[in-house]
């Protein structure tokens, strides 16, 4: 089944000024929803949080301290915003847009719906619907390496370049591990837009189960994307980038006032984005069971709702897990994670061909992990003689 | 290019937001500097020397593998996209297979070099024996009950 991404159909009939009013009103739309969803999801983590740790959390600000977010960011603009003295001013300015405009930007190819029509217009529920689809998010997160080695490199500060060293490596590492588990993905479904990944999981997979990408793809591809996409957000217990105990605030140590808020903004926004991300390339997007009634709305619930749960993960995951050492998480980035998705991508390769063909790629993967074990036993004994 | 346009406009709409941020907190904020305030934070202590400017080399390790792996994932994303339309897909497979396997044994060179090692060094180097005459095992058989009535 080869599903050709016609793009968004809102677009078949050239550009109008019906068709740039409803761009205009789908991003603005998707800008208040991506600012106020990073509010409550701020306001979300640290309830969450606190409840785990037996605290109260916020509950001044509004109804269960649901306005704190709100309060904490009106009061950072009232903050003195300081340039370091040793710092390269224009680079040290640019680099918080450098991590907050991409994290807009990734969320735009997220399928949160079906289509909707509108007059002889009809549009799919999602910011923009490109040929290269989740390309565009590798590319942004991509972006985003350089707004966090940027800032910490103009500080001109110890811990701030200390933090975003850490943090390049960490990012580039994962994001090779990220790219492989997405290639998954596009092998099953023979597409890189994220439209055709979500309509290609559609309908029941042995009758049982929902043919999600998740259950097709033997969950393999769905852990390394989560474990990658926590390692590339570097939230909990992947951020070392800004350990606290070892490096103050890591890359944006010297940052303050709007400045900080920005990064602090984009990091949240990430995270909501890969959790939408997870939930579009591994869990059907909106696909779910839906009623006759306001058929349109039931895939925006399920889109949420799976949303929701992937984001009381990451904070259930902050709440349980100590944080990784260094030398630990390089070696799950490159001596597990790259190698297996790499293997699992061949493995599911050759299924598509016959289970014949598979067994023959498993076979040669067998020979390859005994040789990468063997290797990283003689890899630590040289580095340990050196050492001494 | 048109599914292009809504991205353009979000970007815009990113940008002044960010662009909108600044110029709030430039109106709303107090600008007092101090020499404390603009120098280096290092939790109090004042700072006495540049940053460092080098870097263990391992960084640029990690760069260099990510580059190769990169250009990896580069070709899989076509030939993903391909696998399931073509007419010949063991050709395909094989294709990949070797290619995979490249990159591969210089991946496993790299590691069995200890290239991707960051690791708290544990272990010593083992110490030389001081005679070659001399070795553990000679070592325990002398204090050994049996062994002692025999040397003497």
């Amino acid at each position: 089944m080869f599903l050709a991404s016609a793009g968004d159909p809102l677009f078949v009939d050239g550009i109008n000024f019906a068709v740039a009013l409803a761009v205009i009103i789908k991003v603005v739309l998707a800008f208040a929803f991506l600012l106020v969803s990073v509010l409550m999801m701020i306001w979300f983590e640290r309830k969450i949080i606190s409840d785990m740790q037996n605290r109260v959390g916020p509950d001044r600000a509004g109804p269960w301290g649901i306005l704190q977010s709100l309060a904490d960011g009106t009061k950072l603009f009232f903050k003195e915003d300081l340039l370091p003295d040793r710092a390269d001013k224009r680079i040290f300015r640019l680099a918080p847009y450098l991590s907050a405009v991409p994290a807009f930007l990734s969320f735009a190819i997220v399928p949160i719906g079906g289509t909707i029509t509108f007059g002889h217009y009809t549009t799919e529920l999602q910011v923009a619907d490109p040929p290269i689809g989740i390309l565009f998010l590798l590319a942004m997160s991509a972006v985003a390496v350089y707004g966090v080695m940027l800032a910490g490199w103009s500080s001109g500060s110890k811990y701030p370049l200390l933090g975003s060293v850490r943090a390049s490596a960490q990012m580039v590492s994962y994001e090779a591990a990220l790219g492989l588990a997405v290639a998954a993905v596009v092998l099953y479904t023979g597409d890189l837009s994220t439209r055709a990944i979500v309509t290609g999981q559609e309908g029941l997979l042995r009758h049982i189960l929902p043919s999600w990408n998740v259950f097709r793809l033997g969950f393999v591809p769905f852990f390394v994307f989560l474990i990658a996409s926590t390692a590339e957000l570097n939230r909990p217990p992947f951020d070392l980038v800004e350990a606290e105990q070892e490096l103050v605030g890591g890359f944006h140590t010297e940052y303050s006032s709007i400045r900080f808020a920005l990064f602090f903004l984009a990091e949240f926004m990430n995270t909501i984005t890969m959790s939408a991300i997870v939930v579009t390339l591994f869990l059907g997007g909106p696909d779910g069971p839906g009623f006759h009634f306001l058929r349109w709305l039931w895939p925006i619930l399920w889109f949420l709702g799976k949303t929701l749960v992937l984001l009381f993960v990451q904070v259930w995951l902050r709440g349980t897990l100590p944080r990784l050492r260094y030398d630990q998480l390089m070696d799950l980035g490159w001596k597990v994670l790259i190698p297996g998705s790499l293997v699992w991508l061949l493995i599911l390769g050759g299924m598509l061909i016959s289970f014949k063909w598979g067994l023959i790629v498993l076979g040669i993967s067998v020979l390859f992990g005994a040789a990468l074990i063997r290797a990283r036993s003689l890899g630590a004994q040289r580095v340990g003689e050196v050492g001494s | 290019m048109t599914q292009y346009l809504p991205i353009l406009a979000l970007f815009i709409v990113a940008a002044l937001f960010a662009g909108l941020s600044f110029m709030a907190s430039g109106l709303l904020a107090p600008y007092r500097p101090t020499d404390a305030k603009s120098a280096p934070y290092e939790c109090g202590i004042v700072p006495d020397r540049e940053p460092a400017e080098r870097f263990p080399v391992r960084f640029y390790l990690v760069a260099m593998l990510f580059i190769i792996f990169d250009i990896e994932i580069i070709f899989l994303y076509p030939w993903a996209v391909i696998f399931k339309e073509t007419a010949s897909p063991v050709f395909l497979l094989v294709e990949m297979l070797t290619f995979a396997a490249t990159v591969f044994v210089a991946f496993i060179y790299l590691i069995s070099h200890g290239a991707l090692d960051w690791g708290p060094l544990k272990r010593l180097r083992p110490m030389a024996p001081i005679s070659p005459a001399r070795t553990s095992e000679s070592t325990v058989r002398r204090i050994r009950p049996a062994a002692r009535d025999e040397a003497a």
